[in-house]
This record gives C-alpha cells, sequence and structure tokens, in this order.
C-alpha cells in the first residue's frame, strides 16, 4: 500500500493513460490488424478456399494481377472516377461552404441541411434512384425529350461513356454536402477579424479567398483530399447497384472486381488473388496519402 | 469514491464485450444450430428460395413421402432470400471447415455446381448406390450434377428452353407459329424485322448484361464453349455465327436489349416490349403475369442455324446431399422416392409451384396433359417435357459461366463498334487467363 502511494503524479498519469489505451489496442489488433495479417497470408496462397496452397512462385498472385486485363481496366476506370470526380466535388464544396458562411445570408440552417442531406441516404438506395432516374423510360429522358433537347430516349446506362458520368455525377450529389461540412467546421475556425483587417488593407473577395481562406484552410482540405480519394478508391456500391459494372465490364472498380472474384457469379471464391488485389489498393492508397500529406505539409 | 465506483463498471462492461467477441466463435455453432442439419431421426433439413416455384415443389415431396412411406416424416424447408445465398453459405462453410451451419439437403443450380464440387469436395455427399433409375431423367440434366462418373444430385427442376410467341403479333406480321417451328435463324430475323414493322415490338429479348442466348443458341446447335478442356470462341465458327446473328438483330431492332435482368422481366417482358422470349421454361410465371395477353402466346421449339427444331436447356437445379448430413440413409430414401420417381410429387410440383420436371414418365401423367388456358390451352408442359428429352449433351466446364459472361461483354462491345474478332479474342484471352492456361 505505501509503495503505491509512492508513486510519482507522472507515473500515476500514464499508468491511467495506458489503461485507458489497452482496452482499444487490443480491440483494434484484434479485429483489424490480426484479419490484415490473415488477409496478407491468404493473398499468398491460391486454390480452393477449402485447400489453399503456397502460391508457386509465392508472389504469383501480385504478379498475375498486372497481365489481368480486366483488373487493369477497373483501375483504369477507378483513377478516371478520382481524377474527375475529386476535384469538381472539393471546388464546388468549397464555394458552397464560402456561400453558406455568408454572416448575412438567411435560412442558413435550411439551406445546410438541403446541401448535407442527400449524405444522409444510404448508397444502395441513392445508387437505385440514379439508376431509375436515368432509366431509358426515367426522369431525365423524360425530361430532356419534352425540352427537346433529345430526340429521342437516350440509353445512359448501356453506354460507356454515359455510364460513367451517371456514376460521376451520382458520386458528386452524394458527397459534395459532407465534404461541405468540413468546410463550414474550417471557415468557422478563421477569425472574422482576420478578414476585416484583410478588408481594411483594401483585398478584394477573390483576393482574401485565396490569400486567407484557402491558406488558413489547408489542412481540412487536405483532410478531405485523403478522404475523398480513399473513398474513391473503394468504390463499390455504385458500379455495383447503378451500372452492375456494365456495359460489358466498361464502368467497373476495383473494389467491384475484387467482389466478383470472391463472391462474384458462377462459384468463384478465388480468395487468394481478391486478398492480393486488395493490397494492391492499400499500398496505391497508403502512397497517395502520403504524397498528399507531403505536398501539404507547411513545415520547412 | 464515485469515480472509482464508475471505471470498474466500464472496466467490467469492456471485459465483458471482450469476452463475447472471443467466444462469439464458440457460440455460433449453437446458435446457428437452427439453420444446421437436425438431429432428429425423423427430420430432414433442406435450404430454397423460391416460395412461388421451388419451395412449393419440394413441399409436394415431403407431403408425399409422409403420406405413402413414413408418417412420422418431417421435412423443413428454411427459406432462403436468393440462390446466391444458398452458393455463400456452401463457401463460407468449407472455407471455414466447419459444415455445422449447413442443412441436410440444399437446392442448388445445376450451372453451378460443377465449381464447386471440384473447389469444395467435402461440402457434399455422393449418392452412390442411392435406388434412382437414372435412365428415365433427361440425359443433359444429369450431366450437370454427374462429376467424374458419380451422381451427386437428385433433379428438382428442369431449364428446358422454350421459345413463345404472341400469335395475335405473329398474325398482324401475316405469320403463325408454324413458321417459327423449325425454321432457320436467317428467316426467323426475315420474321422479326416483319412483326417489328408491323408492331413495333421485338421478337427476341436479352439483358445486355446477361448471356443466356448466346449460351442457348449455341447448345440447340449441340455446340459448346468449351473443347477438351480449354476455351472454344475465336475458333468455333458457330459461335462467331451466332455472335454476328445476335449483333445484326440488335441493330435491326428485332432483339431487344434492356440493361439488366429487372428491366429484361419487369419492363420489357411484363412491360408488353415483346413478341416473343426465348428462355429456360421457369420464365413462364413471369410471362403469365401479363393477365390482359392470356390466350395469346404459344409456345415452341428453337431455330437453328441450319434449319430444323433446335432444343436448349437454361438454369435449374438439383437437390444435393450436405457433409453436415446426419441421417444421409433417410436422406437417400427421400430423394429417390419422391423426386427420383414419384409422379404424384411431380403432379404436385407442377401444380402448386409450376415446376416442370425433367424425369420422362411424369411428362405422361394427366396433369402434364392438361391444356393451359394462357397459353391458348396447348399442352405446353408436356411438350415442354418431351422437348428436355431431345437436348443434347455439350462439353462442360467449372467456368461456366465465366465464359458467358465473357462472351455477353464481347457482344455488348461488338453492338457497340468493336471488330467481332477482336472482341472475342479479349473474351477468350480473359478466359484462358481466369483458368490459368
Amino acid at each position: 500500500m505505501k509503495q503505491k502511494k509512492r508513486m510519482t503524479l507522472l507515473g500515476k498519469q500514464s499508468a491511467a493513460g495506458w489503461a485507458f489505451l489497452t482496452p482499444a489496442t487490443i480491440l483494434i489488433a484484434i479485429m483489424a490488424f490480426w484479419p490484415m495479417i490473415q488477409a496478407f497470408i491468404m493473398s499468398l496462397q491460391t486454390g480452393s478456399s477449402a485447400n489453399m496452397t503456397w502460391a508457386d512462385p509465392l508472389f504469383n498472385n501480385y504478379t498475375r494481377m498486372f497481365q489481368d486485363k480486366l483488373f487493369l481496366r477497373s483501375v483504369g476506370n477507378t483513377f478516371f472516377y478520382l481524377i474527375i470526380q475529386v476535384p469538381i466535388m472539393l471546388i464546388l464544396a468549397i464555394l458552397l461552404a464560402q456561400l453558406l458562411n455568408n454572416q448575412h445570408l438567411r435560412f442558413k440552417g435550411v439551406f445546410r441541411t438541403c446541401v448535407f442531406l442527400p449524405c444522409a441516404t444510404a448508397l444502395v438506395s441513392y445508387a437505385l434512384i440514379f439508376k431509375s432516374l436515368f432509366a431509358t423510360d426515367g426522369l431525365v429522358n423524360a425530361v430532356l425529350v419534352n425540352l427537346g433537347i433529345l430526340e429521342s430516349n437516350y440509353n445512359f446506362l448501356g453506354n460507356s461513356a454515359s455510364a460513367k458520368a451517371v456514376i460521376i455525377i451520382a458520386l458528386i450529389w452524394r458527397w459534395t454536402g459532407y465534404n461541405m461540412v468540413f468546410y463550414l467546421a474550417g471557415l468557422q475556425n478563421i477569425e472574422y477579424s482576420v478578414y476585416e483587417a484583410a478588408k481594411i488593407d483594401g483585398a478584394n473577395g477573390w483576393k482574401t479567398f485565396w490569400r486567407i481562406t484557402v491558406p488558413l484552410l489547408k489542412p481540412t482540405i487536405i483532410m478531405t483530399f485523403i478522404m475523398s480519394i480513399n473513398g474513391t478508391l473503394q468504390l463499390f456500391d455504385e458500379s455495383v447497384n447503378l451500372t452492375n459494372g456494365g456495359p460489358a465490364n466498361s464502368t467497373i472498380t476495383m473494389s467491384h472486381y475484387i467482389f466478383n472474384n470472391s463472391f462474384g457469379s458462377g462459384g468463384v471464391s478465388n480468395f487468394g488473388y481478391a486478398t492480393a488485389m486488395s493490397f494492391f489498393v492499400f499500398v496505391i492508397v497508403a502512397v497517395l496519402a502520403f504524397i498528399n500529406m507531403k505536398v501539404g505539409d507547411t513545415r520547412d | 469514491m464515485k469515480k472509482r465506483v464508475l471505471s470498474v463498471l466500464l472496466a467490467g462492461v469492456m471485459a465483458f464485450s471482450l469476452a463475447a467477441c472471443g467466444g462469439g466463435g464458440d457460440d455460433s455453432s449453437t446458435e446457428g444450430g437452427e439453420a444446421a442439419a437436425s438431429g432428429d431421426e425423423n427430420t430432414l433439413t433442406v435450404f430454397a428460395w423460391d416460395p412461388a416455384f421451388n419451395i412449393p415443389a419440394i413441399q409436394a415431396a415431403a407431403d408425399d413421402y409422409k403420406e405413402n412411406v413414413d408418417p412420422d416424416f418431417n421435412l423443413e424447408i428454411i427459406e432462403q432470400a436468393q440462390s446466391g445465398d444458398i452458393e455463400t453459405a456452401i463457401t463460407t462453410a468449407a472455407s471455414a471447415g466447419d459444415y455445422s451451419n449447413l442443412p441436410d439437403i440444399v437446392l442448388f443450380q445445376d450451372h453451378y455446381i460443377q465449381r464447386y464440387i471440384s473447389d469444395y469436395p467435402d461440402a457434399w455427399v455422393p449418392l452412390g448406390d442411392i435406388d434412382i433409375n437414372w435412365d428415365d431423367f433427361a440425359a443433359e440434366k444429369l450431366d450437370y450434377s454427374t462429376v467424374d462418373g458419380e451422381h451427386y444430385g437428385v433433379p428438382v427442376d428442369g431449364g428446358t428452353v422454350i421459345c413463345a410467341y404472341r400469335t395475335d403479333l405473329l398474325a398482324e406480321a401475316g405469320y403463325t407459329i408454324d413458321d417459327l417451328t423449325g425454321c432457320t435463324w436467317d428467316e426467323f430475323m426475315e420474321i422479326g424485322k416483319a412483326v417489328y414493322d408491323a408492331t413495333g415490338k421485338a421478337l427476341l429479348c436479352m439483358n445486355s448484361d446477361g448471356n443466356d442466348l448466346p449460351y442457348i443458341m449455341m447448345q440447340a446447335e449441340g455446340v459448346s464453349q468449351f473443347k477438351d478442356g480449354k476455351p472454344y470462341i475465336t475458333e468455333n465458327e458457330t459461335l462467331i455465327t451466332i455472335v454476328e446473328k445476335l449483333v445484326q438483330m440488335a441493330k435491326d431492332g428485332t432483339l431487344l436489349m434492356p440493361n439488366s435482368w429487372s428491366d429484361y422481366t419487369d419492363k420489357a417482358i411484363q412491360g408488353d416490349q415483346v413478341a416473343g422470349v426465348m428462355n429456360g421454361n421457369w420464365i413462364i410465371p413471369t410471362i403469365e403475369k401479363v393477365e390482359a395477353n392470356s390466350g395469346k402466346w404459344e409456345i415452341t421449339t428453337m431455330p437453328t442455324l441450319e434449319g430444323g427444331e433446335g432444343y436448349a436447356s437454361n438454369g435449374g437445379a438439383s437437390l444435393y446431399i450436405t457433409a453436415n448430413c446426419k441421417n444421409v440413409d433417410l436422406a437417400k430414401e427421400f430423394l429417390a422416392y419422391t423426386f427420383g420417381g414419384s409422379t404424384v410429387t411431380y403432379d404436385n410440383a407442377l401444380k402448386n409451384g409450376g415446376v416442370v420436371s425433367t424425369y420422362i414418365p411424369a411428362g405422361e401423367t394427366e396433369v402434364y396433359q392438361e391444356g393451359v388456358e394462357y397459353f391458348n390451352n396447348q399442352p405446353i408442359y408436356a411438350d415442354i417435357a418431351e422437348m428436355g428429352s431431345h437436348v443434347q449433351t455439350i462439353e462442360q466446364s467449372d467456368y461456366h459461366y465465366s465464359a458467358r459472361n465473357y462472351v455477353g461483354a464481347a457482344i455488348v462491345n461488338i453492338i457497340n463498334g468493336a471488330d467481332t474478332m477482336e472482341a472475342l479474342k479479349e473474351a477468350e484471352d480473359q478466359l484462358n487467363f481466369e483458368m490459368g492456361n
């Protein structure tokens, strides 16, 4: 008892810290890291999942994917979505946040709710709604034909280019509000006096935006970038539910292809190959996030 | 003091939740026990998926066995949302090496079973000396459930392909169903154009992410997508000709290609956009949903490239005994008595579920000979049973659906402007790649 009482304040604090950390650490280790190790081991194996054997050569699953045209196409598609969708979405989000942060705007709450509302929609349901909107006899076609923009109904989801466009539009609709909320929070952390000072110095709105808002929002922008890249690289629901990868696999994403290789139709259960591809996605995400953080690093 | 109590409580909750995580694995076998094989010696459990189709058929078999063999017999049918759930159940059970969550018997899709038997041989029980005269079944049907000469499954429903046509629309274009019976595909395409011009409806339909038509058209020719275990695509003249015909029909507007399966059933067929439907006979209930067209449909056989009646099969399922079955003898007796040779079972399966058997003697019963009002009082079930006996056996493969998917994708690419041979080459390469050739 006496011994314990002699524990220093620092020691006590650190013991408490460890006590609080331990349960979460153990849980994460069991629930996240252990499956990851298992998955890595599995990615070096091949054969039916009931009787997996070591691949020969050991990294065969990893070299194999670079000869798999369909996988390379899925990588291409995913990056296509990434490169087009992420910048459009983030610029829209920052503009909307700027607008909705205006001190003199009325009914701010209503607008903010409206922009954020798509995020409350489940992924599958919104994908299905877009599917019916863009169906050959859907609302979009009806509107465009009646306005005279289209002559006859166009099969948006039956054509590779328009199907990709629909996926991107759907993604922008779903995720812009989500990112806007981060920017709004970031904007509210910027002291109004900074803007006032700029105004007094004679900066116009454009300059204020570039010289004050963007630099001060930088951490938020980097965070949304990483999250968006991460999210887009793991794109799954839209590819499955909106287009089912079609037409002819031209809109399939990496995650969708991985899924097809593990639980897809026709009794394909190529878990070894599927986990190897998952690790490839993991590496890409890690590399991109690392580059992003380096680029955004303001320390010298 | 209060804080200390709180922290102890919190720690306790965490410890408990951890214990729950750790213990989860042990509990699942007992929790899932409901779905697992029953220990009771008179009870069998079975997984099936369609409450309007195969579940009434299996129920009919259970009632038949109970009434005529063993009054104590009890069959528990556990409904699954879709056939894919049963495939996933087998995959997960076999991957874990723990079959205790499986029922005694599963209903399994024919086109998938070969891959599952070769991937997970321990999940199944071969039927061995079961008391069934296999000659009574359509040879093509048994071809799926037989691996290395060993029977694994007892057939339930057949996938015999029907060509259903709207006789009233054909008449508008100046044709009858007889013109479409035993015709060549070229004649079919001519009639298709005439029907399209006269009525604006397509004579043929396939979902664009699907692949049913090329497969069944090839089967009607007696040609497979595989030869000696290798993909047989770019050198397969029959396949190339069929693909070209399908592409031409899509361009003519005589082949309607909706985007997905649900568009195919709900919009194309039930939305009354087609004058003909060509698929496994399980498509009949979908056609019958448009009550206004009752009496206007009739069915016949498939066209072929050289003319003459074509026969094919697409889909269908059989019952398989799993490794978790505790009472294999009872399961075998039950299957042998009912789906192995009881016309009572098959008659009720047809009446209650619309399941058409591949058991040849079943087609001779009165129930099968009755005319169906929706199909202009044609005795379609007897006709289908008859057609089923003519379907040719073609080479099967574990990669059946992969091959179909790649060929289907190639057709869409060709319609969108790709070169025929290049698209087919890509399909063949991809298939070879997947098979590890």
